[in-house]
């Protein structure tokens, strides 16, 4: 017993020591103390020498040991103040010692001249100096010790007290009834009163995304304009993944084939066609929907991981054709293509106000007709195949019909997101459209929640929006991904706006299950 | 009303069933015992059009529909209900009905089946709302069964009802089966079970490594030395 509880403290130690030295390793505790110096304003680099606030890292260890202190009263539920702190203390030591041995070793390394840069190109001479608080790396190392263990004997006890009052639970309880009992008012016999509100958002809401984009400046319009294009391109990728299951990676292909057809149609170079900006955004889409049925017809009949391989494949030959000498005739080859033209009504040219509400149409526009599909006949005939193909064939659907569809439709929306995407940037390039794109889209269909809609808005507002927004985590952005993606795994794996029913799924996971016994004949 | 000639069947280099011959009449119910990998569920696939013989034939009301996709197949009236209570987990169990009905283009008709289905499996009614995936096993085969009524079937392809259930709800899905009969509906029945499966049917077949190596009465069948050796615990 007694063993077992201190084991949570060592294990919370070792993780958490684990962690910070890997941060220390990729150069993160200098951008982490960064932002909390520009939290507290003393950001400014201060004395002759350069020097940046050592305060700040100090904070940020600090951070770490809290979060450290936080979890190791989280995993001990039941056990008394004096195991609990203790806990906390011996996680705290742990990790201080870890990253004090890490910082004594480097710290000595570097005060005889090693350059670590040739290793690890975040640990230059000036980020040992901030590492090392400008000190010796023995009085350093002590006070990432002392800072861990108190801060992490601080998070403890702040964890414990409100284990101990479980104010949490109680307040969680709390907003939850007051929800359920406006939600009940609303509906007793009162939707009239209910449809008004709907009423009332909705026009607020609509309100809300006309002014924005009028007051918000360029900045952000650029920013949302990226966004919606991603909810666009979510929104078709959803169609295929979270609807009807099939795992396609390759989706950056239906995206590119827009996006070229369109500047290629507008541009001056290099076919000078010069078409009609509307009129190139429908061929634009229509080539993207046949692309889609072209690459479906073969593969279609594949499952699972297969159908996963050949599109990843996909998606690579079509930006290397792109780029390729075979093609440069057409499509200019790695140069792109330039001077792609902007949408205009009425001989007006759109101004990036227009384009941000032009966009914001046209995701609302696909909400609606991809919500309307879901609860349709084919949606339904989409989530059966996901579900489970054979049954879905033995019930009558035509699987293969079915899911070409989704493709096309899917490679449609792709297509209609790639003109608009070229059309904005007014270039386009084979490079914008390696695997990352696909990556990036299916990354917001599961962030956001499989086959849950809003859960796409949300999940392209985090993925797309959030990098754009905090520029000072750029160098770690894929980190920072990795890392969100992992957590989001483990704490939330129905996404953060889940579809109803998966979320009933996976959280009720353990009240499930047959109260049958399994017998196998 | 069905009749299998000859019919062959193979995955790859793997030949699966041997040129087997298997009729039903209007009204029946006919069984088809064996051990595992015998080739019951693949004959059960090749009527229901998910796997396309080698060669051979089937017909159906004197139609060929060995080469039929299994839309069209259950446009006519052969219906399947998969081995291992395979259910739509995610979709209540009143989506999982309306899927059933999928071929169905009126929905007075879907309406009217549900609540014939309904009447079979009260305990559905009740449940309509839930998950299918959190139904009780014996709830989960009452799904898929009434899933299969849904499209208003004339013959019914049963593959092993009675998988990991409680001996109980065995008896209480075989009492069913008879219901279900009694209806009018044709039922061909692949079955482990061979007791319940023998007690149940009008005739039988028994099946080994891809072959048909007995038929007949079920009555008579019972009594036979090797069967009653094989799948009837001696």
């Amino acid at each position: 017993m007694k063993q077992n509880k201190i084991k949570q403290g060592v294990i919370t130690g070792l993780t958490f020591g684990l962690i910070f030295i890997f941060l220390i390793l990729t150069g993160f505790t200098q951008v982490g103390s960064d932002m909390i110096g520009n939290l507290l304003g003393n950001f400014e680099k201060a004395g002759a020498e350069n020097a940046l606030p050592v305060i700040n890292l100090i904070l940020f260890t600090g951070l770490i040991g809290l979060l450290m202190g936080l979890s190791t009263s989280k995993a001990n539920l039941s056990n008394t103040w004096l195991a609990s702190l203790l806990n906390s203390i011996l996680a705290g030591l742990i990790a201080g010692l870890l990253v004090g041995a890490v910082i004594l070793v480097t710290g000595s390394f570097h005060s005889q001249g090693v350059d670590f840069r040739n290793y690890l190109p975040k640990l230059g001479s000036e980020q040992m100096n901030y590492l090392l608080h400008y000190t010796t790396p023995l009085a350093a190392g002590t006070t990432y010790l002392i800072t861990s263990t108190v801060a992490s004997l601080i998070g403890g006890a702040i964890g414990k007290a409100f284990r101990q009052q479980s104010w949490t639970a109680h307040s969680m309880t709390w907003t939850k009834n007051t929800v359920k009992n406006i939600g009940k008012k609303l509906k007793l016999g009162q939707s009239p009163q209910r449809k008004i509100i709907t009423i009332l958002g909705l026009i607020v809401a609509g309100g809300l995304l006309y002014l924005l984009p009028l007051v918000w400046g360029s900045y952000w319009n650029y920013t949302m304009g990226t966004v919606a294009i991603y909810i666009l391109l979510g929104i078709g990728l959803n169609i295929i993944v979270g609807f009807s299951g099939q795992l396609v990676l390759g989706y950056v292909a239906f995206f590119a084939t827009g996006a070229y057809t369109f500047a290629l149609l507008t541009a001056p170079q290099p076919h000078a066609i010069l078409m009609n900006v509307w009129l190139a955004v429908g061929i634009s889409v229509i080539v993207s929907t046949l692309t889609g049925l072209l690459l479906g017809l073969p593969i279609l009949n594949l499952r699972g991981d297969y159908l996963a391989i050949v599109t990843l494949g996909f998606g690579e030959i079509v930006r290397i054709l792109i780029r390729s000498d075979l093609l440069t005739f057409l499509t200019n080859g790695p140069k792109g293509v330039t001077n792609v033209v902007q949408p205009s009504w009425l001989g007006k040219v759109f101004s990036d106000v227009n384009y941000t509400h032009f966009l914001f149409l046209l995701v609302l526009i696909a909400l609606f007709i991809a919500k309307r599909l879901k609860d349709s006949r084919t949606g339904r005939s989409w989530i059966a195949i996901r579900e489970d193909q054979t049954v879905a064939q033995a019930t009558g659907i035509n699987t293969f019909k079915s899911k070409l569809l989704a493709l096309a439709l899917g490679a449609a929306l792709a297509g209609l997101a790639g003109a608009l995407f070229a059309s904005r940037n007014q270039f386009t390039g084979p490079e914008d459209f390696t695997l990352m794109v696909s990556v990036n889209v299916l990354c917001i269909v599961i962030v956001g929640g499989m086959g849950s809609l809003p859960g796409i808005v949300v999940g392209a507002m985090v993925l797309k929006g959030l990098p754009e927004i905090l520029r000072e985590l750029d160098d770690y952005r894929l980190l920072v991904f990795g890392a969100l993606l992992i957590a989001m795994m483990i704490i939330r794996p129905q996404g953060l706006w889940p579809a109803k029913k998966v979320s009933l799924e996976l959280q009720r996971k353990d009240s499930l299950g047959d109260n049958i016994q399994e017998v196998e004949p | 009303m069905l009749n299998i000639n000859s019919l062959n069947v193979s995955y790859g280099a793997i030949h699966a069933l041997k040129g087997i011959s298997i009729s039903l009449n209007e009204g029946e119910i006919v069984a088809l015992i064996g051990a595992n990998g015998a080739g019951k569920s693949t004959t059960l696939n090749a009527i229901s059009g998910i796997l396309h013989p080698d060669s051979g034939e089937i017909n159906f009301d004197g139609r060929s529909i060995a080469q039929s996709k299994p839309g069209e197949i259950v446009k006519q009236g052969i219906i399947q209900v998969p081995e291992g209570r395979k259910i739509f987990s995610r979709m209540s169990v009143y989506e999982n009905l309306e899927m059933g009905g999928y071929s169905l283009s009126n929905k007075n008709q879907l309406r009217e089946n549900m609540a014939q289905v309904f009447e079979i499996f009260p305990r559905l009614k009740e449940r309509q709302k839930q998950l299918g995936g959190t139904l009780s096993g014996g709830e989960q085969q009452m799904l898929s069964m009434g899933r299969g009524l849904m499209a208003e079937p004339r013959l019914l392809l049963l593959d092993e009802p009675s998988m990991g259930l409680a001996p109980m709800l065995v008896e209480q899905i075989f009492t069913t089966i008879a219901k279900i009969n009694n209806e009018g509906v044709s039922i061909l029945l692949v079955e482990q079970n061979a007791q319940m499966a023998l007690a149940l049917s009008n005739r039988a077949y028994v099946m080994e490594t891809g072959k048909i190596v007995l038929s007949g009465p079920s009555e008579t069948l019972m009594e036979n030395q090797m069967v009653k050796e094989a799948y009837l615990g001696g």
